[in-house]
């Protein structure tokens, strides 16, 4: 207790130290009455001791630190003081004008940034470790020594690793180009190649060796020609007959496409005698009042007719009568066969004729099978639920033929030549355009806006 | 008896057919892809015999795939690829959705792709069964390099496809084998014959297409995916068998002298090589600097009768194939505004001839207008300005015309404002005893070397005031021609063509013309002896036969007259006209 009065007493007895709060409240701690406690101990000692003061002290010396950069007491005169010498007239007017300016710039700071701002004159503590590296001695020990093996080409073991290390593939990182890529690069494709020499099964077995085209499939599904040339009518500037041959054919096409067209027309036309009069309105309308019992009788007459037959028994004379009718008849049967046989030698002649007028229609047939076998190799085939359609005969009109190539307009689509090559010649099946299918039934709700007004 | 009841549908046709949903279902693919891997490896559908056995006692109509065939699609590789891409496309679709741009990105990196170059190897084994499969892929890089860039297809693949339409036209430039060219309302059919395989294709013109709404688009890329693929590796190949660079790069020497001043205006600098290429006016870089011209003999093998005969006849094909390689060698062309310029570059070039145009068609002219050494200019108007004196003006029609008949034509019949005679189309052989138009007689006997005496159209256009008693008499000549003619093939002699009557018959002049007739005469007898002694089988095949050359010629006698009156009465009408102004 009495150090710390004597510590208390040495603050503020020291000469020209100022404080910068009053020392009013001293007073207050002084007229407590004494305690009586053994310090013999560290911890009542610890508790009992009065350190306010000395901390006040060191307090208001840290604050003064701060808030000016050193003890005031310290502190030269005139940063203290000034000599007050009225009002500066010269000093106001640019602040005003300073002022209205940063209205006008905005060029004042933020009042965040200036609470952010670090307000404290203490300069913060150097770093002392800030140049300082922990096991600096052993790390140059270490980095010596590596350079000792360096020179002497040791590399160590790390780096050894690495590079004993097999460098990553790249063809399994390398991104394979899109095929339609416009400067994608080719090579020789038939060139001769590095005969396998691994086990084939092995290779099957692992599916490193890819399985072997049938030979079958390299045929072609049709003997057409991939392009085939139009016929000599087509030409831009054609000979007068074989344009009209073209034309010919064209015409034939049209015709028939119209024929079709007018039978299913004719089809579907309504029958004279399916038209409504007003004699069958009527018969309509009477249906089944008028009764019709004539008919019923017949049919009962008829039944009892054919129920009577079926009862009649054959008596014992017939069945015997007709089994001698069925004997003669077999024989006579028997007879004839025979004597037709005899009767066949002196026909040889006709027979053989005969018997060549078949051979030579089966031979006919026969080639006429192979010829329709050798059609239909050039025919398109149904390939699914659409048949082929030849597209339409690229003709033009006599007086369409352009006079010279400057004034050619080109009939038909290339692209549409191409397709049709391809359906016709069984490479893919004749499609039409998938329909656009709404799965759900649309739903129209005025919105309340349009609502509203209308 | 005894034993299990067979069960239907358990053998026969039924199990070698799998429909096309069911095979779908086995490779777990969708439709889309599916089609397209079928078109890439080449296995098209099929009819079956008996339909109503595969289909298990139903007829409705459906798409069928042999078992065995979508077996072989289960080994290919590239279905796993699709696979892949499928999962690629959902987890996409799933970030996209989250919005997970990052991850967007990284799914973007790793796109799954795929190579076609094993299938192309597995399909055609060798070279040259690619090369006889080109027409289609050549149809069809031609038709998609002229698509408009607007979204109908990729943008990639239209480059693509003009990069390989071009170094084509190149090869052929540089190796010379055009054969046919044909002008139609549909676009140009060329032929070329490429190691001895006859390549046709067609090109449509450089007119905007409309794009036709029926045909399948995908479809279409799909395939054309894969002939883009074989037409590339086709195409290096060929390169590498004349020696030249690929991809191909310009001659240096040509090089510097395409070098234009104002080569930006006309492209950007990635597009200009390729525009340069296309422009077909330079030779090709080569990899070993050789001779220009290599004389390749045909070896000479010692050969008796028939072979010698072939032998011959193969070495004059061979002459008569140079001599057409050369034909506008040494001509100096220029082309007009309004020609179509990339197909008579092409052409032109393809038979040795120097070509330029204007500076403002395209890159890559050599040469102006004024150049005093231009033998022939090409043009597509009724009339021209300023007309230079030492080259001819001729119209397009002219230069396919004259590959067509291997040899130059007269240039009178082309000049400008004159009536074109008919295009005709070389790709029509005909037969014997076919009819034939007069417009390819003549051409045949220029063939020949004739020279034509008389000219129809001349005398139609200049001697009006022919007598008309003069022309009866021709007619007359013509008919009795005919009619000899007709005598003639009926007999089964080989005709000579003749259309110039007035010449002198060579079995009436003298001696020589005596023997000539005494050949004739015994040979005509030997034949009537051989057809006497034929067997009453072979009597009546005969007999079928001539009767069947009696009807072509009858009906291709009935044509040519035909023919004749309708000239006849367009002859009158022309007289009347003319009468009329006069």
């Amino acid at each position: 207790m009495a150090a710390v009065k004597r510590l208390k007493r040495v603050a503020a007895l020291q000469p020209g130290f100022i404080s910068f709060k009053s020392s009013a409240e001293s007073d207050d701690l002084n007229s407590g009455r004494r305690k009586r406690v053994n310090k013999n101990k560290k911890k009542n000692w610890n508790k009992h001791s009065d350190i306010q003061d000395v901390e006040e002290f060191l307090d208001d010396v840290r604050l003064q630190e701060r808030a000016t950069g050193g003890l005031v007491s310290e502190k030269p005169d005139d940063t203290l003081f000034f000599v007050d010498i009225g009002e500066q007239k010269k000093g106001v007017q640019p602040e005003v004008q300073e002022r209205k300016k940063g209205k006008k710039s905005n060029s004042r700071p933020l009042r965040i940034d200036l609470i952010l701002q670090h307000d404290s004159l203490v300069p913060p503590p150097k770093d002392v470790l800030a140049h300082q590296q922990p096991n600096a001695k052993k790390l140059r020990r270490i980095a010596e020594n590596a350079e000792k093996l360096a020179a002497m080409g040791v590399l160590p073991r790390r780096q050894k690793r690495l590079l004993s290390r097999r460098p990553a593939t790249k063809t399994s990182k390398a991104k394979t180009a899109a095929n339609n890529f416009p400067d994608r690069p080719y090579y020789d494709l038939w060139g001769g190649e590095a005969e396998e020499t691994a086990d084939p099964y092995y290779l099957e077995q692992t599916g490193k060796s890819r399985v072997k085209r049938p030979e079958k499939l390299n045929a072609k599904p049709s003997i057409l020609p991939a392009v085939e040339v139009i016929a000599p009518g087509g030409s831009y500037n054609p000979d007068f007959f074989s344009h009209q041959a073209l034309l010919l054919e064209a015409h034939e096409v049209e015709v028939k496409r119209e024929k079709a067209e007018l039978r299913i027309e004719r089809q579907l036309a309504v029958k004279q005698e399916d038209t409504a009069t007003e004699e069958t309105v009527f018969q309509e309308q009477v249906e089944g009042l008028v009764e019709e019992e004539e008919d019923e009788e017949e049919e009962e007459e008829d039944v009892s007719i054919r129920g009577g037959l079926q009862q009649e028994k054959k008596t014992e004379k017939e069945r015997k009568r007709e089994r001698a009718d069925k004997i003669k008849s077999q024989q006579k049967q028997a007879a004839r066969a025979f004597t037709d046989k005899k009767q066949q030698l002196f026909q040889l002649r006709s027979i053989q004729a005969t018997l060549k007028r078949r051979e030579q229609r089966t031979r006919e047939r026969v080639a006429q099978r192979k010829a329709n076998q050798e059609a239909e190799k050039s025919m398109p085939r149904r390939l699914g639920r659409l048949k082929f359609q030849a597209q339409d005969l690229e003709i033009q009109l006599s007086d369409e033929i352009p006079g010279s190539l400057r004034t050619l307009k080109p009939e038909g689509s290339v692209l549409k030549d191409r397709f049709k090559s391809m359906q016709k010649r069984n490479m893919i099946e004749p499609r039409e355009r998938a329909k656009f299918k709404r799965r759900h039934k649309v739903k129209y709700v005025e919105k309340r806006a349009f609502k509203e007004i209308t | 008896m005894g034993g299990l009841q067979k069960k239907k549908y358990e053998r026969g046709s039924a199990t070698n057919y799998i429909t096309r949903n069911k095979a779908r279902k086995k490779l777990q693919l969708s439709l889309a892809d599916f089609r397209r891997l079928c078109i890439l490896k080449g296995i098209y559908p099929h009819e079956p015999k008996h339909k109503k056995k595969v289909n298990k006692g139903s007829t409705a109509p459906r798409t069928f795939y042999l078992l065995k065939d979508i077996r072989f699609l289960l080994h290919e590789p590239i279905v796993r690829k699709f696979r892949e891409y499928k999962v690629f496309v959902r987890k996409l679709r799933k970030a996209y959705g989250k919005a997970e741009w990052t991850g967007v990105e990284r799914l973007r990196d790793n796109k799954p792709g795929y190579k076609l170059d094993h299938i192309i190897k597995e399909r055609y084994p060798t070279f040259i069964d690619a090369l006889r499969d080109i027409d289609d892929a050549l149809s069809m890089c031609f038709l998609f390099s002229t698509f408009a860039r607007t979204g109908k297809c990729h943008v990639q693949t239209i480059m693509l496809c003009r990069r390989l339409t071009v170094e084509w036209m190149n090869y052929l430039v540089t190796s010379r084998s055009l054969r046919k060219v044909f002008i139609s309302i549909k676009g140009i059919y060329y032929q070329a014959e490429v190691l001895g395989q006859l390549i046709t294709w067609l090109v449509p013109y450089q007119f905007a297409h409309d794009h036709p709404t029926d045909v399948d688009y995908r479809v279409m890329a799909t395939f054309t995916e894969m002939y883009t693929t074989l037409f590339g590796f086709i195409n290096f190949r060929l390169y590498q068998t004349l020696n030249l660079v690929y991809p191909p790069k310009l001659d240096s020497k040509s090089e510097s002298e395409l070098k234009a001043e104002h080569e930006e205006d006309y492209a950007m600098d990635s597009e200009s090589y390729l525009e340069k290429l296309s422009a077909l006016s330079a030779s090709l870089a080569r990899v070993v600097a050789t001779a220009e011209e290599e004389e390749n003999q045909l070896d000479q093998f010692p050969a008796e009768g028939e072979d010698l005969e072939n032998m011959e006849a193969r070495e004059k094909e061979q002459k008569e194939q140079e001599a057409q390689n050369r034909l506008f060698e040494g001509l100096k062309f220029f082309l007009n505004r309004e020609v179509p310029r990339e197909s008579l570059a092409f052409i032109l070039r393809c038979f040795g001839a120097e070509v330029s145009w204007d500076k403002s068609l395209c890159i890559g002219g050599t040469y102006d207008v004024t150049d005093e050494t231009i033998t022939h200019q090409i043009v597509d108007r009724p009339d021209i300005d300023k007309q230079y004196i030492n080259r001819y003006y001729i119209q397009p029609q002219w230069v396919f015309d004259s590959v067509n008949a291997k040899m130059c034509l007269p240039v009178e019949d082309y000049f400008l404002g004159v009536t074109l005679p008919p295009h005709l189309s070389p790709f029509v052989e005909e037969k014997d005893g076919d009819y034939v138009p007069p417009e390819k007689l003549k051409l045949i006997a220029l063939q020949r070397g004739e020279k034509h005496v008389q000219d129809d159209e001349e005398e139609d256009d200049d001697d009006d005031e022919e007598d008309n008693d003069e022309v009866d008499d021709e007619d007359l000549t013509e008919e009795k021609n005919l009619k000899k003619m007709e005598d003639q093939r009926s007999q089964g002699k080989t005709l000579a063509v003749k259309v110039t009557p007035g010449k002198v018959k060579p079995w009436e002049t003298g001696s020589m013309g005596n023997k000539v007739r005494l050949e004739q005469e015994e040979k005509a007898e030997e034949k009537r002896l051989a057809i006497m002694m034929m067997k009453k089988k072979e009597k009546y095949l005969y007999d079928k036969i001539m009767f069947g050359k009696k009807r072509t010629t009858r009906e291709a006698n009935k044509l040519a007259a035909k023919r004749k009156a309708h000239e006849d009465t367009s002859k009158a009408e022309k007289k009347q006209k003319k009468a009329k102004k006069q």
